[in-house]
């Protein structure tokens, strides 16, 4: 049973388990919402805004989520470049 | 009865993005389904942070996300019990004492470690038992789905239900294990996105949580203070609070059971394993800020939750009239999308667990044995198929229950409490022996039904239904805690030899990583110790 332990630090590569890199689906998913949101919230007119509070929800969240799914974007990008250097 | 709430072409735009890419990622996962362990464990290759997140999507389901907003509107701060005593001391112990015989034992099911600690006797009747929740439970998941969007946004119920299961069936048939993970990280990120506007809009229209805190009643406001008797917003006294919950039911449920177990056997390395729940555990500790603050704030700002209309009020309803109070079409979309994809995946994770309990356990075990990988492959993928036909058949079932939240912690206390004693019991006293292990469980079982039983005739009453719950929980696991021992106390013994890498004491302890911000140790005690500084802020 010891040995086990052992021969499972070899860790990923031996078969197709973790073929796709998540941060990439996560990241265009994220970010499509967030270009939609922006701009439904450029194209809408103020009074929509009324129950919340007078705030343009779908503009800030939108331009938030452009950042978080930004971010998944870019470290994906960097990681697969030095995977291939 | 007109919907509540309307959506446009942009909700829909959103909720149907979704589910686009969920199908993709299903599909270009199919060509890696190549053996058993790929489709039912990953490959066992996924790194923590993944494996982590979807541990604990796996538990924050749609139902738990509704049914705990309105638990804080019903009882106030108290409902952070159910993340911090009730979770984070639990994935603590699994991570750092549990995780190196489960994974170190290279089992790919509980029911499996099971078989090699105790006997085939043991294993079946957890498999068995195991199948029948986990199928209940998926089928839950489908039918408040399809009773939520009907009632909400006056969608078919049938409809509904048919294209849910769907969905579920082709991402679930295609990438296994990896795909109902990957949609549990993605929902992750959908919950958190799709109900922060909410807890910001709300804060602000009530002045922050300083006004919050000004305006509501001083017993919604403690966790711990007047937990003393039972006569507090709960109806739990503390015992109950900190052994029915924090002991048993938490324990049970985030240590045993196969659901959120098989996310950390999927991990890369036995470092991953370990790290699986306690990456988990930080999380956890926040979510009380997108459940309890939105449950605060509904007491506030809602009218059909005013001091007035409080007894009659229908506290599962608080989350979707904050919806529509709070976001305009857009933002609705995307909270509807995270709320769809709790539900899936939900589903999808008691499904993938099905499939695999079955095929291993019950089909590979008892019916056909001894066959080629790639049979049991598709005799998985072939269980997917029954997995959600039966959950469409259960999600039926539902139908006739009225409380969806009290059948759930019903089917909790009745498995996986009994479930834990077994397990402490077989990781770490050698002296517990087969048949000890299986009629503890067995006596466990039917200690919680008994309990049940004589709960529901009114010989035993308690203050409220979480308080019978719990207490039914703490009978049940002792039950099987001394039936367990006293039993072991007169059958025969397994040979130590057998039970190296399984038992506590006959194991060789898995090397500390040299770097000490690798180790799970540092970082378990990092989240309890975390944990209890909250508390002490919300005493």
């Amino acid at each position: 049973m010891n040995d086990h332990i052992e021969t499972n630090e070899r860790g990923s590569g031996m078969s197709g388990g973790h073929v796709l890199d998540l941060k990439r689906p996560i990241g265009w998913l994220l970010s499509a919402y967030g270009v939609l949101l922006t701009v439904y919230g450029l194209l809408t007119k103020k009074e929509m805004y009324a129950i919340s509070l007078g705030i343009n929800v779908n503009l800030v969240w939108g331009l938030v989520m452009i950042v978080i799914g930004g971010a998944f974007l870019l470290t994906a990008f960097l990681k697969r470049k030095k995977v291939a250097r | 009865m007109a919907p509540v709430i309307t959506l446009n072409a942009v909700d829909y735009a959103i909720i149907g993005g979704y589910i686009l890419v969920m199908i993709l990622v299903g599909y270009s996962l199919k060509k890696y389904m190549k053996t058993g362990e790929d489709f039912f464990l990953s490959g066992r290759s996924l790194p923590g942070w993944i494996t982590g997140l979807a541990f604990l999507s796996a538990n924050l389901g749609a139902l738990e996300v509704i049914g705990m907003v309105a638990n804080s509107a019903k009882y106030g701060i108290a409902t952070v019990h159910f993340y911090w005593v009730g979770a984070v001391l639990a994935m603590a112990f699994l991570g750092v004492f549990m995780m190196p015989f489960y994974y170190g034992s290279r089992v790919r099911t509980v029911p499996e470690y099971l078989k090699l600690r105790y006997n085939e006797a043991t294993r079946g009747l957890n498999a068995i038992s195991f199948a029948i929740m986990t199928i209940l439970m998926s089928g839950i998941s489908l039918y408040a789905m399809a009773l939520l969007f009907n009632k909400m946004l006056g969608w078919s119920f049938h409809a509904s239900i048919l294209f849910a299961a769907l969905v579920v069936l082709l991402y679930v048939f295609w990438g296994g294990l990896s795909s109902s993970i990957y949609n549990e990280v993605i929902q992750f990120f959908l919950i958190w996105l799709g109900l922060l506007p909410i807890v910001f809009l709300g804060l602000k229209q009530v002045g922050g949580f300083a006004g919050l805190t000004a305006k509501l009643n001083r017993e919604l406001l403690h966790a711990v203070k007047y937990l003393g008797t039972s006569n507090n917003p709960l109806g739990v006294d503390w015992f109950g609070v900190a052994m029915g919950l924090g002991f048993v039911l938490a324990f049970g449920y985030w240590t045993t059971d196969f659901l959120v177990v098989q996310r950390a056997l999927a991990s890369k390395n036995l470092n991953s394993a370990r790290m699986t729940p306690i990456i988990a555990a930080f999380p956890k500790m926040l979510v009380p800020i997108i459940v309890v603050i939105p449950g605060l704030v509904a007491l506030l700002v809602l009218p059909e939750f005013s001091p007035a209309a409080l007894p009659t009020a229908d506290y599962n309803s608080a989350l979707i009239l904050l919806m529509k109070h709070y976001l305009p079409n857009g933002l609705l979309g995307l909270a509807i999308t995270a709320l769809l994809a709790s539900f899936m995946s939900g589903m999808a994770g008691n499904v993938t667990a099905f499939n695999t309990i079955w095929t291993y356990d019950i089909y590979g075990s008892y019916i056909s044995k001894g066959r080629p990988d790639a049979h049991y492959v598709k005799v998985g993928k072939w269980t997917t198929v029954i997995g959600v036909l039966a959950s469409v058949g259960t999600a039926y079932i539902a139908l006739g229950f009225k409380n969806l939240m009290d059948y759930m912690q019903l089917i909790f206390s009745f498995f996986n409490a009994p479930l834990f004693a077994t397990f402490l019991l077989g990781m770490f006293w050698k002296g517990a022996t087969p048949w000890g292990g299986f009629w503890g469980l067995l006596v466990g079982i039917l200690t919680a039904a008994g309990h049940y039983i004589l709960y529901k005739l009114g010989v035993l009453s308690y203050h409220s239904e979480m308080a019978a719950n719990f207490y039914q929980a703490i009978w049940a696991w002792s039950a099987d805690f001394v039936v367990t021992i006293g039993v072991s106390l007169f059958t025969a013994k397994r040979d130590p030899k057998e039970l190296v890498g399984l038992v506590f004491g006959l194991t060789p302890k898995p090397k500390a990583d040299a770097r000490w911000y690798a180790r799970p140790a540092v970082w378990g005690t990092l989240a309890v110790g975390l944990s209890v500084l909250l508390y002490i802020l919300f005493w």
